[in-house]
């Protein structure tokens, strides 16, 4: 049994009132939903994407999808695990539109995107160094690529997750990650 | 620069990651190669920053929470269901009107 006075218990608690609520129709619940988890969904939007811009459309209708399927929501996952799952899905059918209807490649977008990271906090000398080369690689992999080590290695799908959220197989999923990884340590090596 | 060890490159980057041994093909060399040995090491803390990226947050644009509210806002109005039932009727009543306007009109001429 959880300790009462546990902070996490309790913003738990307070979360799933707030589900509970939303479920129900109350919007102001939902937007305190909305405010707690938006850095969280943007953050993965962004990493998919790599567009700041396009990160931000794929946060909002996201977010949009989260509200109509709320009240499916069971509670069986954590709210984050549920809503990374829908801004994902949200990635692919932004791309997807993207590849239909526009006459620039999607993968363009990989150029006129922002390196990542200028509005964070500093963390000292070496591994700041590291972390923004790392940034900016991932921002510079192919879309593909870049999806399967953005889900299996910073949060951690497993590759049967990452295959059937992307439509592929999981020997499929593997291999692009294999790429993948070799890509990002060879660039890596390259811009040290 | 070895060829071996630019074949190995993928699997040690992979080992890095998983933390498992480098894929058998390539084992023996990777054990005795110091390149490949200080790529492992190169992998190994970028495999340990990919996944601190998961506790960092970008700040979501100041007005998401806003565009999400405001086009919550047709949605929540009327049940979606009712929509389309709702816009025939309208439609049909301004018919009527229209209608009943144009005979009036009729009449009184």
């Amino acid at each position: 049994m959880g300790n009462p006075a546990d902070p996490s218990q309790v913003e738990r608690e307070k979360e799933r009132e707030l589900i509970t609520r939303a479920q129900t129709g109350d919007r102001a619940a939902f937007a305190a939903l909305v405010r707690a988890n938006q850095d969280e969904v943007y953050t993965l939007a962004r990493r998919l994407v790599g567009d700041p811009h396009l990160a931000s459309d794929v946060a909002q209708e996201a977010l949009i999808r989260a509200w109509q399927a709320l009240p499916k929501f069971r509670g069986d996952a954590k709210l984050s695990t549920w809503l990374h799952r829908i801004t994902v899905n949200t990635a692919w059918t932004h791309k997807q539109r993207a590849r239909r209807h526009r006459s620039t490649p999607i993968d363009d977008y990989r150029e006129v995107a922002a390196p990542m990271g200028a509005d964070h906090p500093e963390v000292a000398g070496e591994t700041l160094e590291l972390r923004g080369r790392l940034r900016a690689v991932l921002d510079r992999l192919p879309d593909s690529q870049r999806e399967v080590v953005v889900l299996k290695d910073i949060y951690g799908w497993s590759h049967a997750e990452i295959a059937e959220s992307m439509g592929i197989s999981i020997t499929a999923a593997k291999v692009r990650l294999h790429r993948a990884r070799a890509r990002l340590a060879k660039d890596l090596e390259e811009t040290a | 620069m070895s060829v071996v060890c630019e074949l190995a490159a993928p699997f040690v980057a992979n080992s890095a990651v998983d933390g498992g041994p480098v894929a058998r093909p390539f084992r023996a060399h990777a054990v005795s190669c110091l390149k490949c040995q200080a790529r492992h090491a190169a992998m190994t803390r970028t495999a340990r920053e990919l996944a601190a990226l998961q506790d960092e947050r970008l700040a979501a644009p100041a007005d998401l929470e806003w565009r999400v509210m405001s086009s919550l806002e047709g949605d929540l109005a009327l049940p979606r269901t009712w929509r389309r039932p709702l816009a025939w009727s309208a439609a049909a009543v301004s018919m009527a009107a229209a209608i009943l306007i144009w005979r009036l009109r009729l009449k009184t001429s």
